[in-house]
């Protein structure tokens, strides 16, 4: 079968390898290098070596966007995953219209980033009004705007995850805890969060990697204001490429480091996801 | 089974489909890749020279990148007309308010980029001179009434400035009237003609706050529009008046663009001034301080049509955005220009701020046939009967060509009041001295702080900093 | 007992009403937007959260002349022609990928298989210039190029969850099939793609999701001509001079609509298909 089915590599492989390459492979490594140099056209770039990470990280906006980002992704991560698991365990009581409820929760995550921008600024904005300000009025009004906006999209969704870990948790120990007369309490602490481990794990993985990648949320949002205070990475490195003429290769450092944060994170993650399947 | 085997056709026939569409996809990408350099560097490949002779004969369609949002809509008309004319189609792009340079960035790396753009002036040239072709052999140059205001560089023309705007505070007369005519009023002004100066030009709207309820507005200014992209008419209209005077102090220079062109550092010393009437803009405004970081320049214009407010600053553009509000309630005859005041010296000569930052360039890396037919165009714009029409009536433009006569000079009030300034004995015109400004960032810089400013967020020092360190950082890039 | 049971049922209630809350609150910003949908364009921003009355109704005003104004049914259209073109193709040559590359075991492949996985973390402002650019130079800025970098940004997420779904399936199957005298293509089409049915719904929902509500990669490559949803929305902002809330409120309206009518008629398949995606990728 093997050597039959191997010349048939150019039908099955190639067409997706191709693409691959154009969107992915040559645009990565033709970044990494580019970092390296000062462009304006791909064409014309001229070696400088690390000046641009230099830049990067003498430039007041990238640090502020860091973080931004980074106050941003704990706040968010930390209330998602709060409220999700709660609303799971509310979820899984049995109640009535259960899934109706699951429905209207997890319906804000279809949402895109855009849409869900522009709706909270209407929002925000119309509560503010009544103290006349706007959203732009302070870093902080944009920062809890965009914890809220995250919170609403998502939450949802890590609670069918959450509520799938909870479902998975087997009757006979639950069961066995009731009869042993443990407290609801005592419960949840001992027998369900341990069970439902993997489940935190994806989903802080989900959350984290989702807050520190906004991008349509942060441009419909607030754009950045007021004065780039509220501009994360993301739109930060946007605001360097596309923002004026000449730094672009600053802009490819910041997104090579920005690369090598959320990698950084991931494999962080990764990592304790490991040790959590060896403990099992 | 059965439709096991019905999927697997339809599978079988997208699969045909997206096959034969990827291996082209293939064949294309090797030989698109390597012809891309050869077309931009040298044009003797066979393959681009006979590519470029087929088009020579044909162009089937040229591509616009709008500036001015707030008459996409005139372009879209012109581009129909035209194509029906010619069959030339003109694909008309407009970037959102305040993303030109982001948008042209992104569109002129595009495999099919425009062939027409703007740049604001000799800032503009600097960014973009691998893009801009020689303009010097145009018919379209040689219209041009006043040919120092073109764009040049050594002996070539890069840039052809396409209209000539005035702004300045415009005001509704019959408003004003009615303050005059207030029994109990605190000031002894009787009529715009007095108010050539920034003090008595506080003092009115001063007063005229306090008898808000009895004039039936909702302030005097329109809503000081500090949204990102609406900022403008701040970090760059008003931005240009101290330093202006600052710049035309420098005695080395008898322009005040070249002065600024040619500052790496600037004092601000006129910053007062700008307080002064930025101030008063905020004080007076129909809109609360904190509110304006969400005000639109369309809001503040709606406002104006609406007789809520009796004064706006705004350039003569605004007429076709004032008259297309519902229940405008403002008669053309009342709608009048005066110049921004803002307590220097001898402003009493001081007319509006007339000038321009828009400048057709041809993209010079478009093939040679692109090239002429884009020029072919803007030529027919601005020569033909029809397309002079358009200019005329529809985009309003005081275009600076002399193919236009005294009577295709564009009626409506606000470019009326703004040839009638420029017109008037002893007082002189202040030159539009932005497009000296560094860079868009420089002005975005500004804006934010002013933002911040009227917010309460930063004290005034602290917004003359930001404006001194942005000048000279954006300066050294 | 009696007590016992009695408290638990009250217990139940009050979650019931804290559920019917928080619902409420969920939905509560989509119908805003509803509501404001049908004001006048200069009484959203001031008082939001007031139902429109005789002065500020305006009727589908705002529907009509928005629809105008951002070619709304256009982008309407591009947005469904990229997305299920991108889908479609996503599925039928990711699936082939990854069942080759997993049955297929040799270096080359394996490091394939790495190297998809690994895409999957790379940010995408990472490639976002270099990749704009190659996509220029080879002419793919258009709504049929595009679909061809959906593909080739897609394929890494895509890949790796086929072949997690592959690695399950026993080869048996496949070899009978062989031994049956089908080829290897009539195989995988016959034979594999019916059992890869439920990974390959979960693929096609991430994907509708992501491309769907795509903003950045399609507004760089083709933004200029072909608007899709997201783009003719941000557009709105400035686009056309200023900002109209009136035109802003319906557009977010109509724009939501597609994406609750589609969540409608399949959650199930979404919900499962996002949970199992989670857990997989």
């Amino acid at each position: 079968m093997k050597r039959h089915t191997k010349r048939y590599f150019p039908i099955f492989v190639l067409p997706t390898l191709v693409a691959f390459t154009i969107a992915f492979i040559i645009p990565f490594v033709l970044g990494i290098v580019l970092s390296f140099t000062e462009f304006t056209t791909v064409i014309d770039a001229k070696w400088v070596g690390i000046k641009n990470y230099r830049a990067a990280f003498g430039n007041k906006e990238f640090l502020n966007a860091l973080w931004f980002t980074v106050r941003f992704s704990i706040v968010s991560v930390a209330t998602i995953n709060v409220f999700a698991f709660l609303l799971a365990l509310l979820l899984t009581k049995k109640i009535k219209g259960t899934n109706l409820f699951r429905t209207v929760f997890f319906m804000p995550n279809l949402i895109g980033g855009i849409v869900l921008g522009y709706i909270w600024q209407l929002i925000i904005n119309g509560v503010l009004y009544h103290y006349e300000v706007t959203l732009t009025f302070s870093p902080t009004y944009g920062f809890w705007g965009l914890v809220i906006l995250m919170n609403w999209q998502m939450i949802g969704y890590m609670m069918v995850i959450y509520i799938a870990g909870i479902q998975n948790i087997p009757k006979d120990v639950m069961e066995a805890a009731m009869i042993d007369g443990a407290r609801p309490l005592q419960i949840l602490k001992s027998v369900t969060i341990p069970l439902v481990m993997p489940s935190f794990t994806i989903c802080l993985f989900l959350t984290m990697s989702n807050s520190f990648k906004l991008f349509d949320q942060n441009l419909a949002l607030t754009a950045g204001a007021p004065s780039k205070k509220t501009t994360m990475m993301a739109l930060d490195i946007y605001n360097t490429f596309y923002g004026s003429v000449g730094s672009e290769g600053i802009g490819q450092a910041k997104a090579v480091l920005f690369f090598i944060i959320v990698a950084l994170v991931a494999f962080i993650q990764l990592r304790i996801t490991r040790d959590k399947e060896v403990e099992n | 089974m059965k439709r096991i085997s019905k999927l697997l056709a339809i599978l079988l026939a997208l699969l045909m489909v997206m096959g034969s569409l990827a291996a082209c996809g293939k064949k294309d990408t090797p030989e698109e890749g390597s012809k891309e350099p050869t077309a931009t560097n040298a044009p003797t490949s066979k393959d681009t020279t006979t590519g470029d002779t087929a088009k020579e004969e044909k162009v089937d369609e040229i591509y616009y990148l709008n500036f001015k949002p707030e008459i996409a809509a005139v372009y879209d008309k012109i581009a129909a007309d035209y194509e029906a004319e010619t069959g030339v189609k003109v694909k008309v792009v407009t970037a959102a308010s305040g993303t030109y340079e982001q948008t042209l960035k992104s569109e002129i790396a595009k495999s099919d980029p425009p062939t027409i753009f703007q740049i604001n002036g000799p800032v503009g040239y600097e960014s973009w001179k691998n893009y801009c072709a020689d303009l010097s052999k145009t018919q379209l140059y040689s219209y041009l009434s006043d040919k120092s205001l073109a764009v040049a560089s050594g002996d070539g023309v890069y840039g052809i400035p396409y209209v000539v705007e005035g702004y300045g505070i415009i005001y509704n007369n019959a408003i004003m009237n009615q303050y005059f005519a207030l029994a109990d009023k605190a000031t002894s002004y009787k009529s715009m003609d007095e108010i050539n100066n920034f003090a008595a030009l506080k003092a009115v709207v001063e007063d005229m706050t306090a008898h808000k309820d009895a004039l039936g507005i909702k302030g005097v200014f329109a809503s000081t529009s500090l949204g990102a992209g609406d900022q403008w008419r701040w970090q760059t209209h008003l931005a240009n008046l101290p330093l202006y005077y600052e710049f035309k102090d420098n005695a080395a220079y008898d322009n005040t663009v070249l002065a600024g062109l040619a500052a790496n550092e600037i004092e601000f010393k006129y910053a007062e001034n700008y307080k002064n009437i930025f101030d008063l803009y905020i004080n007076n405004s129909a809109t609360a301080k904190g509110l304006l970081g969400s005000k639109t320049v369309n809001d503040s214009m709606a406002e104006f049509a609406l007789g809520q407010v009796a004064m706006v600053q705004n350039g003569n553009w605004a007429w076709s955005q004032i008259n297309e509000v519902a229940g405008n309630v403002v008669a053309a005859d009342d709608i009048k220009f005066m110049p921004i005041y803002t307590g220097v010296a001898g402003e009493e000569k001081q007319g509006l701020c007339v000038g321009t930052e828009n400048y057709f360039a041809i993209n010079s890396q478009a093939s040679e046939a692109k090239q002429k037919a884009s020029v072919a165009f803007l030529e027919w714009l601005f020569s033909s009967e029809k397309g002079k029409a358009y200019v005329t009536n529809d985009l309003g433009f005081i275009a600076p060509f002399t193919t236009f006569e005294e009577d295709e000079k564009p009626s409506d009030p606000l470019a009326r009041e703004v040839l009638a300034w420029m017109e008037k004995d002893g007082v002189a015109s202040v030159a539009w001295t932005f497009a000296a400004f560094p860079s868009e960032e420089f002005k975005n810089y500004f804006g934010d702080a002013l933002l911040e400013y009227a917010q309460g967020g930063k004290t005034w020092d602290e917004v003359v900093a930001v404006v001194k360190d942005s000048w000279k950082s954006e300066k050294a890039k | 007992m009696n007590k016992e049971r009695r408290k638990r049922k009250t217990s139940r209630i009050v979650i019931f009403v804290i559920l019917i809350v928080l619902a409420a609150l969920f939905i509560s910003p989509i119908l805003i937007v509803l509501i404001n949908s049908f004001k006048g364009k200069f009484f959203i921003s001031e008082t939001p959260f007031e139902l429109p009355n005789a002065e500020t109704f305006v009727e589908f005003e705002n529907y009509t002349g928005g629809i105008g104004k951002t070619g709304f049914l256009h982008a309407a259209g591009w947005s469904f022609f990229i997305t299920v073109c991108s889908v479609a193709v996503i599925i039928i040559f990711t699936s082939m990928t990854a069942w080759f590359i997993t049955r297929v075991k040799n270096r080359f492949n394996n490091m394939l298989y790495y190297l998809f996985a690994f895409s999957m973390i790379v940010p995408f402002q990472m490639v976002m210039f270099t990749m704009t650019k190659v996509a220029n130079m080879l002419h793919l800025d258009n709504p049929v190029g595009i679909i061809f970098i959906y593909l080739g940004f897609g394929a890494g997420l895509s890949v790796f969850m086929f072949s997690g779904f592959v690695k399950s399936i026993p080869m048996e199957l496949e070899e009978a099939a062989m031994i049956d005298g089908c080829n290897t293509l009539t195989t995988f089409f016959r034979v594999v793609m019916p059992v890869l049915k439920p990974i390959a719904v979960t693929v096609g929902i991430l994907n509708t999701m992501w491309i769907w509500n795509d903003y950045l990669l399609p507004y760089l490559l083709i933004g200029s001509e072909y608007r899709t949803i997201p783009i003719a929305i941000q557009y709105l902002k400035g686009g056309y001079g200023s900002i109209d809330m009136g035109a802003m409120m319906a557009m977010l309206v109509l724009a939501i609509i597609p994406i609750v009518v589609f969540y409608l008629a399949c959650q199930k398949y979404i919900i499962e298909g996002v949970v199992a995606g989670a857990i997989k990728g």
